[in-house]
């Protein structure tokens, strides 16, 4: 086979023809031989093996992560779509993949497409991790001037940026979030189509959210075609929207343009979860607030009064739980609300008396002596602003160091107070878990403070630290307060649907597919503020349970039949 | 590369451009960097073009290396030096720039001759040329090889380098030795060289290429078949109603900042500025040339669109056509099989003894 086009440079001929006419200055020897040893170090041996690793001593990937790219290189062609579960490192695989082509000089200009929230957490990570010299696109002209550009696609698809990228031939373009161009005729799918690019990588964690279509669209984003023209595709696959047939050649198609590593492939470990639950007792002067508390709440709740409305009222309900500090803001407001010298102000008036008189704080001493135990790095969650800062202060008091956590804070604040916590602090106290890209692996105590009524918000707190890359066992600790709703919901939580020992995305998924979201938390408020007696409010709160349970066992056993 | 051969190779670098070393510690190097490293290492071009603009005495930049993860120095600033080290890269470049090409001549052995019947002995010319194969798909390999013409006699040989680098060698010719004249000029030599890579290249293993063509020829056949079908269904098909149409059923309000009806005005814009047509000139290159920074930076510099030119609403689809053809570019600059050979390094060697070489190529 003759017919491979060869190119043979013959640059250097004139420059060797002057050095010898002029003897000299010629180089080095010695430099001479370090530069073909240079050479030998960086050539590339074999078509298929994996040369990245040798390049990337801070980085060691788990062994699905290294099949991954191993399986983009050399089947996939260097487009497909990484479809890992949550949490398993698909970055890590994006990065493994796109220093590979680098290292073989066959990728050069590279496009990193990102939620706007994520472009700096991504430009980190290429550059620390990876050695990639990525730069964050900030002024127009970055996209030519770089050759790694880390963009948000809503910034890429609009003019003037538009015109740079789509002119620009990329030897790679990664997306991530990709689920986001499901949809093939909104302007971000049409954009990102109309790219000119060698190798594609596409990030999602859930290529199918709904429909079948979805994947389809992705897919051809990839490899117009590759699951045949799209009436073709509805008559071969496609039963109902989310309904697959031909499930096998289907699944083999699928499969060679996705990768979708799961928790429950094994080979990934995950350190084991240990849950406790601290029951709290409170003081007379606490249990008499909570209970003035419960009592307003409901009796105002039914009654409609006028200058207080039913969301203020769930808060102040959630928030007796939490901390008298947290109630006491809420209350404050209500009272400046209500009408002069009324039956409310009144009792208002009262339950803010009963604050000033409480001297104890059972929850935070309690707190305290757990951090002691403990004896290391945690996490406290709490929901509220108020209970935040008396916390900090609190500890303070008790030479407990802490930085918080908001999630008002700048990334730059964000990733300042991390850092702070790795190395200066003992505690961290959060008020928010939803920190995208947030890594708090190096702790692996979490103590929820108080329990938020959605469920979701429980599962991103752990989340936080039970990841991969989490080297030991995660200890979570439910702060309850015994006899309050706190201790129902854990009971909910805990007992009856198994929270804390779901695996991580578990619930995520049940929610999500079944659009239970807005549903879940409202049923939760629902139940807590309109039952007549604690009884009832057991009794319902057990039902929803029993719900979401026989929902989870109907996901699993769907997910059995699911596409991989 | 092991991390004791890196050091080695970082010592003789060092040593080839006679760089000071504060501390040679077993587990780290601290240097005071010469100009010439300072300048293909050090990051600091800017720097360099100010103090020689004006006359002034540069600072040598001092750096710590280190070669061992486990044991970084304390209390100083170091660098871990490993392959994936943008440092190690920059001083990997500096070592192929300043060590392109050289003129060595072998020192003999002493011949024991009396003074009085003392006489010269020849010395052979060989051109030895070091080139990298690279065999370029949607993957990629390379081949090394080091190649020697001789000049005198014609023919070439594989693995000079290998047995050239056991010689005793020097950069001046030694006393009582004369060398032999050249018979092939450097262009026929290169012809030679190229005939060499050929063969060479004609004796590999062929597959490769040919499964990137079956790739291609796969994707191209997946390709075909669902483009026609689309162009067949147009008018019916909802994926070719797009072009014109498909943006009102598109995404959020956002999208569409632009005043509907300008359809027309769309055609007459300007179009989209774009970098200088001048050929790009490094900065290097430009700073050679007695360039300044400025006018660098006006040449090389990307333009702002200025704000009138910004034209939210000029967007159209790629017709299924265009669309298609743009997929087949992508993939014959994916797939297509090609064979890259560049020039790693090559010298003049005037040679006394005549080394075995190999007339084929080594283990291949």
């Amino acid at each position: 086979m003759t017919n491979i086009p060869v190119a043979f440079d013959r640059t250097w001929l004139p420059a060797l023809q002057d050095l010898m006419q002029n003897d000299g200055p010629w180089h080095k020897w010695e430099l001479f031989q370090l530069a073909l040893e240079a050479e030998e170090a960086l050539a590339v041996k074999e078509f298929d093996q994996l040369q990245a690793l040798k390049y990337l001593p801070h980085v060691k990937p788990y062994p699905h992560q290294i099949s991954t790219a191993e399986k983009v290189l050399n089947e996939m062609r260097g487009r497909a779509i990484l479809a890992d579960e949550v949490g398993l490192g698909k970055t890590i695989e994006a990065g493994l993949i796109m220093k590979e082509y680098m290292v073989r000089g066959l990728a050069k200009k590279i496009l990193i497409l990102v939620p706007a929230s994520l472009v700096i957490q991504w430009t980190k990570e290429l550059n620390q991790k990876f050695g990639i010299p990525a730069v964050a696109q900030k002024k127009e002209y970055m996209w030519r001037q770089y050759d790694v550009v880390v963009g948000s696609i809503d910034t890429a698809k609009r003019d003037p940026h538009r015109r740079h990228v789509l002119d620009i031939e990329y030897d790679m373009l990664v997306i991530d979030e990709a689920h986001k161009l499901k949809n093939k005729r909104t302007r971000n799918y049409q954009f990102a189509k109309e790219i000119k690019k060698k190798y594609c990588l596409l990030l999602t964690a859930t290529p199918i959210q709904n429909e079948m279509d979805e994947l389809y669209n992705l897919i051809n984003l990839l490899r117009p075609g590759h699951l045949g023209p799209t009436r073709a595709f509805a008559t071969n696959y496609v039963e109902g929207k989310r309904q697959a047939k031909n499930n096998e050649q289907l699944k083999t198609e699928i499969g060679k343009v996705m990768i979708r590593n799961r928790r429950s492939d094994g080979g990934i470990e995950f350190t084991e979860r240990q849950v406790k639950s601290i029951p709290i007792e409170l003081s007379k002067e606490e249990w008499a607030l909570y209970q003035g508390v419960t009592d307003f709440v409901r009796q105002t709740y039914r009654a409609d009064v006028g200058g207080i409305n039913a969301l203020a009222l769930i808060t102040l309900q959630r928030e007796v739980c939490s901390s008298r500090e947290a109630a006491f803001m809420t209350l404050y407001n209500m009272h400046q609300r209500t009408a002069e010298g009324s039956k409310e102000q009144a009792a208002i008036l009262e339950l803010v008396e009963m604050i000033k008189r409480i001297g104890t704080h059972s929850k935070a001493a309690k707190t305290v002596e757990l951090l002691k135990q403990i004896d290391d790095k945690a996490i406290i969650f709490t929901e509220y602003r108020a209970t935040q800062n008396y916390l900090q202060k609190y500890l303070g008091e008790h030479g407990i160091t802490s930085v918080p956590f908001r999630g008002g804070f700048k990334r730059s604040k964000k990733d300042w107070m991390t850092e702070l916590f790795q190395n200066r602090a003992q505690v961290l106290v959060a008020t928010e878990a939803g920190g995208e890209g947030i890594n708090l692996q190096f702790c692996n105590q979490v103590i929820n403070y108080d329990l938020p009524w959605n469920p979701m918000r429980i599962e991103q707190r752990i989340g936080r630290v039970h990841r991969l890359g989490q080297k030991r066992d995660v200890h979570i600790y439910n702060l309850s307060t015994i006899g309050t709703i706190e201790e129902h919901i854990l009971h909910l939580l805990y007992e009856k649907i198994d929270l804390f020992e779901m695996v991580i995305g578990e619930l995520d998924e049940i929610v999500d597919r079944l659009g239970l979201l807005s549903s879940l938390e409202q049923n939760i408020i629902d139940i807590i503020m309109e039952s007549g007696s604690e009884k009832e409010m057991a009794l319902k709160l057990d039902n929803i349970g029993q719900a979401i349970n026989s929902v989870r066992h109907s996901a699993l056993a769907d997910k059995a039949k699911k596409l991989s | 590369m092991e991390q004791q051969q890196m050091r080695r190779f970082i010592e003789t670098y060092l040593a080839a451009f006679s760089a000071h070393i504060c501390e040679s510690h077993p587990d780290y190097l601290t240097v005071k960097l010469p100009e010439a490293v300072d300048k293909d290492i050090g990051n600091r071009p800017f720097y360099w073009s100010w103090i020689e603009k004006m006359n002034m005495p540069p600072q040598p930049m001092i750096l710590t290396f280190a070669f061992d993860p486990d044991r970084m120095p304390e209390g100083v600033r170091a660098e871990l030096l490993h392959l994936g080290a943008g440092r190690l890269q920059q001083i990997f470049r500096s070592a192929q720039k300043h060590g392109r090409f050289v003129c060595m001549y072998e020192l003999a052995p002493p011949v024991r001759q009396s003074s009085a019947k003392r006489r010269s002995l020849p010395l052979v010319p060989w051109l030895g040329v070091n080139v990298k194969i690279s065999f370029i798909c949607d993957k990629k390999k390379d081949l090394l090889l080091y190649l020697g013409v001789n000049l005198h006699q014609p023919k070439v040989v594989f693995d000079f380098y290998p047995s050239v680098r056991k010689l005793a060698l020097s950069p001046s010719i030694p006393d009582y030795f004369y060398t032999l004249d050249q018979r092939l000029t450097l262009e026929q030599a290169a012809e030679w060289i190229k005939q060499a890579v050929d063969e060479t290249i004609e004796r590999e293993d062929h597959r490769w290429a040919e499964f990137a063509r079956e790739r291609l020829a796969q994707e191209l056949d997946i390709l075909e078949a669902y483009y026609t079908q689309l162009t067949d269904s147009e008018g019916s098909s909802e994926e070719t109603a797009s072009e014109s149409s498909s943006q009102k059923t598109d995404g959020p309000a956002e999208d569409h900042p632009g005043v509907p009806g300008v359809e027309e005005a769309r055609e007459e814009l300007p179009p989209p500025p774009s970098p200088p047509a001048k050929e790009p000139v490094s900065w290097e290159q430009h700073q050679s040339t007695g360039g300044r920074i400025l006018d660098f930076l006006r040449i090389n510099g990307i333009p702002v669109t200025p704000k009138e030119q910004i034209e939210q609403t000029e967007w159209r689809k790629s017709t299924p056509q265009e669309e298609r053809e743009r997929r087949i570019a992508e993939l014959k600059w994916q797939y297509e099989p090609r064979i890259e050979v560049t020039l790693i390094n090559a010298g003049l060697f005037y040679l006394h003894s005549a080394p075995s070489f190999a007339a084929e190529p080594q283990n291949m």
